[in-house]
């Protein structure tokens, strides 16, 4: 009689572990097709860095910003005796400053700053 | 207990059974026991097979900064399988809807031919086209990556730079070095299989900007056929900027280059009077033929067997040392370097490499024009560069040796620290030579011929060397036509970078009264690119109470002019 059980029992134990080890097998073919597609986006999205990097490459070309400069900037070109060491510094400020920055609710950067708008 | 035996030593029916059964289980737990140590306990491979890439790819160059100078971008190329295609008129129609710019009938022709394999639609789809051609679902339709090497600072070093062919093999410049001997170094660039390490240039991009702006705008100015220029940093010899002009956009699909667009400043050999002078001074000085305070007579032309040897402006006096250096006088350097030993001068040549070809990474490079034979009278013109023509990185590399303390390192295109180029110096002259050299440099640029250059960037110290030579036309000298270079370092009192300039056939404009000597072109526009670059290297101006008067009139007559 107890042969009877005890091979029910294997039985048993043969489709349980049948059962974990197919559904554990099951699980990590899952997260390798992941992992394979998070590699491709990886490839991808070094691939759109790399894009993106030659294209900001080109944005920042010193003739490109020159022109930019030139055209919307009335930035001047740093001048010799704009160089002032640190010691240096109290004799060289100006009691006045040469532009007045907040006058009568002017704005003056926010001007240039709408003019380029 | 478990086992009975019958009388005749068999097994008993019973114990039979439990045999058997003893032997299953037994079997089955081994293989339930070596399943579960498979699939729970074997470590699995880190990388699964998916990592392998066929091969390296291109590294990407950038500058000494990091900024992109070149890279490879992937795009995806359209081909059709013509032997696939069920129906022609819907795959032209289609496709002509989603892609407008190909043309029905010729991709009418390309689809019909039954018998080939392979052919390209389009070479380049953004990928918003690939995803709405890929969604049509037509067979025999399909996409190739490919990857396309662009510079996006177009001209901008192109000729450091150089480019590839149509299988990205580098064919000019620095991406022909990354293929040649640079095999090795590109290797040891790649980390990991799946992206190289940039190749870091010793160029600059903002200097070459720089450069190439001011160049530009001094080519202009003074109507010159070419020019070229070289910014090199003294202390560890690396090319800071190289620019020849014209030049050329390496992006450009057809490469055929003409050779005005060559790079003069290494494939091209120059009389570089401004150099040669520098050597025959430093020679003079080192081997102690003559020193500051010698004297030679510049009071009429040297005549030497049927050769006269004149200077451009006479002075018609006996002039000191630095007298000659700072008038440029022919006839002076001439009587100088004919106390010398023609052996000892030609081992001097020798010594600062001007003899042999200068090789660096870059492969355009040509080799030295010398005389053939070396008699008085062509030791004595080549003192001022006469005869004697060699690549102008070379003069500008023997240059920096001069005047740095007298060791002369190899110049590289690739980023290097001071510190790793010391060993690679050579030592060609002595250090108290080189001091003495600099003050001459210094004085020229306070009195002599490299005056206009620190009138155009004050505070900067710059002293240099001017060369102005006839170009050789046919055979012979052209009086009209001349090559001007200007040689100079800045801040003289501790030099740390070489400007070198090079106008070909500039012309003399109403501002510089009908002179077309180096003093009134290259020097003035190598003034210009020492402004310029000098804030950007980091190098302190220092204004006396003269400049600094000079510039406040200027900003005042700027002002008035409403140029503020």
């Amino acid at each position: 009689m107890w042969l009877r059980t005890f091979n029910a029992f294997l039985v048993l134990a043969v489709l349980c572990a049948a059962y974990v080890l197919y559904s554990l097998e099951h699980s990590i073919r899952g997260v390798e097709r992941q992992i394979v597609r998070t590699q491709g986006a990886i490839t991808n999205e070094k691939e759109t860095i790399s894009l993106l990097n030659a294209e900001w490459s080109s944005l920042i070309r010193p003739e490109r910003l020159q022109r930019l400069a030139e055209q919307h900037l009335s930035l001047k070109r740093i001048s010799p005796e704009q160089f002032v060491k640190i010691n240096e510094l109290a004799a060289r400020v100006p009691a006045e400053p040469p532009v007045k920055l907040e006058e009568d609710g002017k704005d003056a950067i926010g001007d240039i700053l709408k003019a380029m708008e | 207990m478990l086992l009975s035996l019958r009388k005749d030593g068999s097994l008993a029916g019973r114990n039979r059974l439990r045999l058997v059964t003893f032997g299953f289980v037994l079997f089955f737990t081994t293989i339930s026991a070596q399943l579960g140590y498979l699939t729970l306990w074997q470590g699995r491979p880190d990388k699964p097979a998916a990592e392998y890439s066929e091969r390296v790819p291109r590294p990407d160059i950038v500058d000494r900064n990091g900024v992109v100078l070149a890279t490879d971008v992937s795009f995806f190329s359209l081909y059709a399988d013509p032997r696939k295609i069920l129906d022609v008129d819907e795959a032209v129609e289609l496709l002509t809807a989603t892609v407008p710019d190909l043309d029905a009938k010729t991709l009418r022709q390309k689809l019909s031919q039954p018998n080939r394999a392979f052919v390209y639609l389009k070479r380049e789809v953004s990928p918003s086209e690939r995803d709405a051609i890929h969604n049509l679902g037509l067979p025999g339709i399909g996409f190739r990556a490919e990857t396309k090497r662009v510079y996006p600072m177009g001209r901008l070093a192109g000729h450091v730079l150089g480019y590839v062919d149509v299988d990205s093999k580098g064919i000019a410049g620095i991406e022909k070095f990354l293929d040649d001997q640079g095999a090795l170094y590109t290797a040891s660039l790649a980390e990991d299989n799946s992206r190289a390490m940039p190749a870091v240039l010793s160029i600059d991009i903002r200097v070459q900007h720089a450069l190439a702006d001011e160049l530009a705008k001094g080519i202009a100015k003074f109507h010159a056929k070419a020019g070229g220029a070289i910014v090199l940093n003294i202390r560890s010899g690396e090319v800071l900027g190289l620019v020849s002009l014209p030049d050329f956009n390496p992006n450009q699909e057809n490469k055929n280059f003409t050779f005005d667009q060559a790079n003069r400043m290494t494939s091209g050999v120059f009389e570089l009077g401004s150099v040669i002078k520098a050597v025959s001074f430093a020679m003079a000085l080192d081997y102690g033929t003559a020193d500051l305070t010698s004297h030679f007579d510049a009071r009429a032309p040297l005549v030497i067997g049927r050769a006269v040897i004149h200077d451009f402006q006479p002075t018609r006096r006996i002039l000191s040392l630095p007298e000659v250096f700072t008038n440029s006088s022919n006839i002076g350097t001439a009587r100088m370097v004919l106390e010398v030993d023609p052996e000892r001068h030609q081992a001097f040549l020798r010594r600062v490499g001007l003899m042999d070809r200068l090789v660096t990474e870059l492969p355009e490079n040509a080799k030295p024009i010398l005389p053939k034979r070396w008699g008085r009278l062509v030791q004595a013109t080549i003192a001022f560069g006469h005869g004697f023509a060699v690549q102008p990185l070379q003069g500008a590399q023997v240059v920096a040796g001069l005047i740095n303390g007298g060791i002369m390192l190899p110049v590289t295109f690739l980023k290097r620290d001071a510190a790793d180029a010391k060993p690679m110096g050579k030592r060609v002259i002595k250090a108290e030579t080189s001091e003495k050299l600099r003050y001459l440099f210094r004085l020229n640029g306070l009195e002599g011929s490299a005056r206009k250059a620190n009138a155009n960037a004050p505070g900067y110290r710059i002293g240099g060397k001017t060369g102005t030579a006839e170009k050789v036309v046919n055979g012979r000298y052209d009086k009209r036509k001349n090559l001007t270079v200007f040689t100079g370092a800045f801040p003289m009192e501790d030099p740390q970078y070489v400007v070198m300039v090079m106008m070909d056939e500039p012309q003399a404009t109403p501002e510089t009264f009908g002179f077309s000597t180096s003093g009134w072109n290259a020097v003035p526009t190598g003034g210009n690119i020492v402004a310029r670059i000098a804030p950007l290297l980091g190098i302190e101006p220092v204004l006396t109470d003269d400049e600094r008067k000079e510039i406040a009139k200027q900003q005042q007559k700027a002002q008035k002019e409403g140029r503020t």
